[in-house]
């Protein structure tokens, strides 16, 4: 069930990190990382993108799962077409408005 | 046709491996920067995908996918199309997530759906950042075994330092041991000009071509051309032209100054 696209909007613009992470994970689907991980190939730390990797995983854009005994994230590519469906939609229809 | 073996589609270099690597041995493709050894990594794959039904996974620590995609076009390889396919999967992420139970939970899943039977890691010397030399060596061990147990083909590149010069190490923590097969790429200085050397080290259970061929990276990708058969000492960086072919040289000088 996908929420108001509001909200998703509203959570996908909040920061620019997110912007960043969202760009990394579009460019390169095959991305499975951890925390630690995905933090350096943006030029980041794992403290400063933790929170708005947190919210994407909420969302479900992001999955994680246990690998080798560690967290590794990568892209629900699924829930993000749904996402960018729903968000099309939604602008579409403001338009038209 | 060799149903033992892998072919790389790169004919030259098929031939130099009496057929192509013996299916399900692990390569290790070592080179220092530079020398070509992802995009022969990658030429593996492609071909494997697209002449033989061979289908298979790029395992990357350095390089974002986004780079590789952008990279292998330039050679007319659309990966992005082939991952559509199903006939390639590129899976970018930290060397720490492959070691211990990690190459199982990465890699089973896509290995089965895709049916695939190579795999190149780029690059096993990344590795090497995250573990001591103790345990890289039982990594790396454990690693083999896991893609024997798979049934995979498999290339590890390996970086090595030298750029042009008289040191040759492989790798610096016994991983020639543990492989089937070795080939050295490298850069070597001939009549101040810049070349790139291919040669096969050792291929287990398998003749091989002994020769060291000179190659380029062309538009097609990786190109194989003719031997150094007139030189000697490419391998130790000081080439230097054999002494029969300085003997043919200065006999055929002397041969035209008395005409």
């Amino acid at each position: 069930m996908i929420g108001l696209p509001e909200r998703i909007i509203e959570t996908l613009l909040a920061s620019q990190t997110k912007g960043e992470l969202l760009i990394l994970f579009h460019k390169n689907p095959g991305l499975i990382d951890t925390l630690e991980g995905i933090a350096r190939r943006i030029g980041k730390t794992a403290k400063s993108i933790e929170q708005d990797v947190n919210d994407f995983v909420k969302l479900d854009i992001l999955n994680t799962k246990p690998v080798g005994g560690q967290e590794a994230i990568f892209l629900n590519l699924e829930r993000d077409r749904e996402i960018q469906t729903s968000i099309l939609s939604y602008v579409k229809e403001r338009r038209a408005r | 046709m060799n149903s033992d073996r892998a072919k790389t589609g790169i004919a030259e270099l098929d031939k130099m491996l009496r057929g192509g690597f013996m299916r399900g041995d692990t390569v290790l493709l070592a080179g220092s920067a530079g020398t070509g050894k992802t995009t022969l990594a990658l030429q593996f794959l492609v071909s494997g995908a697209t002449e033989f039904g061979e289908y298979g996974i790029f395992v990357t620590f350095e390089q974002m996918p986004d780079q590789i995609y952008r990279d292998a076009l330039n050679f007319g390889w659309d990966l992005r199309k082939l991952e559509q396919d199903r006939k390639l999967r590129l899976i970018c992420t930290s060397p720490d997530l492959i070691t211990g139970e990690g190459a199982s939970a990465l890699l089973d899943s896509p290995t089965r759906e895709m049916n695939a039977s190579r795999i190149v890691i780029d690059s096993i010397s990344h590795l090497q950042m995250f573990l001591p030399d103790k345990g890289m060596r039982l990594e790396a061990y454990r690693l083999v075994n896991y893609f024997k147990t798979k049934g995979l083909t498999t290339l590890l590149t390996s970086e090595s330092h030298e750029i042009s010069g008289g040191s040759l190490t492989i790798t610096g923590t016994g991983i020639s041991f543990l492989v089937d097969c070795i080939m050295l790429l490298r850069h070597v200085e001939i009549e101040s000009s810049m070349k790139k050397a291919i040669t096969v080290l050792k291929m287990r259970g398998s003749d091989h071509d002994k020769q060291l061929r000179e190659f380029e990276i062309t538009s097609q990708g990786i190109r194989l051309a003719s031997p150094f058969s007139q030189y000697e000492g490419i391998i130790t960086g000081s080439p230097r032209r054999m002494a029969s072919e300085r003997f043919i040289e200065l006999f055929s000088k002397a041969g035209g100054k008395a005409k």
